[in-house]
């Protein structure tokens, strides 16, 4: 059983252009192998959706590629710094706080400057629908109105790998066109987004089956 | 008797009674002072031991579990012993001064802080650490996010901690010697005016203790109230 991840494979990877490697990949947890990935490849700057019915293993896949993991066999080679990787769950935990002390947590983790901290939180909510619900209480939002938040504090890092597990779950049609409409402000991005049913067609480039 | 001794004990609260109001402050700012020192102490020690592993970790928190326990008369004993003219600390002079009593009753707070925050932050939501880290937090802004979101619940041990110093007599009698206008505390008082056939006196500091207890006691149901919501 072998476990392999970044740094001793970054000049190859990056060489071709490839972020994301992933061979023979098996997690297993109370002998129970829960999630199985032969091979998968992802090029910068691709979207890719990762399907699979509930229970196999989509959000485990996303977990490792960010690092959040850490017991695997096989190789996940993924040569973007931690710092650069940001995971969103399926159920996105909001801090205590109001929507715009969340937005803004990431960006204070890289000592940006206050103004320039609003400036740019601000713009993603307006983007996400949420300008309005700036100053509320995170958590006195709606299922749908979280997931937006926590997808605004995700992309308002322009993170080089954004792992979303099942963004669109719970998500009115408006909802979802936010999102679409959001992610296309990311195009430096490689973005994989997990689901159970299939994923819209201007949302990702490709999609794996698990 | 009673009737007639709780009668006298508002007479002399009205009045401001000088040794009432004396042993009271005394005994403020002395709990104060102990429960600051052992929130800094213990916050840090509950947030090592709820988010690091490392070897005898789980034999401390027993020790400061069983520490919630202890007598307070045998940490009285104990800092009698290292601050006595034959002990470790006999040098400092501290025996009998308002600041062995904060010295003991920081002992008396320190488990109960750390082992109620050990509690607080290991019961966080995974998600809380994970998002942290996904989004980049360093050591220092992620232990800032732990506190913030168990405020509430240090906040209780800050109180339950406050609320025991405030109302132990074992510390202060062994270490602080009871001395008027010097070392004597509320509990302490009242138990010498009682013993001096000063009734009224004794009852005018129990209510304030009580009323303390009271104030103490509906803050942290009104806390405990605040994270039951926070957590539906």
């Amino acid at each position: 059983m072998t476990n392999q991840q970044s740094p001793a494979t970054k000049s190859t990877s990056t060489a071709q252009n490839i972020l994301i490697r992933v061979e023979a990949l098996t997690v297993q947890k109370a002998n129970q192998v829960i999630c199985q990935m032969p091979e998968m490849s992802v090029t910068q700057g691709e979207r890719v959706g990762i399907t699979g019915s509930n229970g196999s293993g989509k959000t485990t896949l996303l977990r490792v590629l960010a690092g959040l993991e850490q017991n695997f066999a096989g190789l996940c080679d993924v040569p973007t710094a931690r710092i650069e990787r940001v995971f969103v769950h399926q159920t996105p935990f909001l801090f205590n706080g109001t929507v715009l002390d969340n937005v803004e947590f990431g960006l204070k983790a890289r000592s940006i400057a206050k103004s320039e901290r609003r400036e740019r939180a601000m713009s993603w909510l307006k983007r996400l629908g949420l300008t309005d619900l700036a100053h509320r209480a995170a958590r006195s939002l709606s299922g749908g109105e979280g997931r937006r938040t926590a997808l605004a504090r995700a992309c308002v890092l322009h993170p080089e790998l954004l792992l979303l597990d099942e963004p669109l779950a719970d998500l009115d049609p408006n909802g979802i066109d936010c999102v679409l409409q959001s992610l296309s402000h990311l195009p430096n991005s490689t973005i994989l987004i997990s689901s159970p049913k299939p994923l819209p067609a201007e949302l990702v480039n490709r999609t794996i089956e698990l | 008797m009673i009737r007639e001794g709780f009668r006298d004990a508002l007479l002399l609260l009205w009045h401001l009674d000088t040794p009432v109001i004396d042993a009271a402050v005394r005994s403020l700012w002395v709990s104060l002072l102990a429960v600051a020192a052992a929130s800094l102490t213990g916050i840090l020690i509950g947030m090592l031991l709820g988010r690091k592993d490392f070897p005898g970790q789980q034999v401390l928190i027993v020790l400061f579990r069983a520490g919630m326990s202890v007598p307070t008369v045998l940490i009285g004993l104990l800092c009698f012993g290292v601050l006595s003219r034959r002990g470790m600390l006999a040098e400092l002079e501290l025996l009998y001064t308002t600041w062995a009593i904060v010295i003991g009753e920081f002992f008396l707070a320190l488990p109960i802080i750390a082992t109620l925050t050990h509690g607080a932050i290991a019961r966080l939501d995974y998600r809380v650490s994970e998002t942290a880290r996904t989004l980049g937090a360093g050591s220092v802004q992620r232990a800032v996010t732990y506190l913030r979101e168990s405020r509430l619940a240090i906040l209780l041990a800050i109180l339950t901690a406050f609320s025991r110093c405030f109302t132990e007599l074992g510390i202060a009698m062994m270490v602080g010697g009871n001395i008027p206008g010097r070392t004597q505390t509320l509990t302490t008082a009242t138990a010498q005016e009682t013993s001096r056939g000063e009734f009224a006196r004794g009852m005018a500091m129990s209510l304030i203790l009580l009323l303390i207890a009271m104030a103490v006691t509906v803050a942290i149901s009104f806390l405990n109230r605040g994270r039951e919501e926070s957590a539906s």
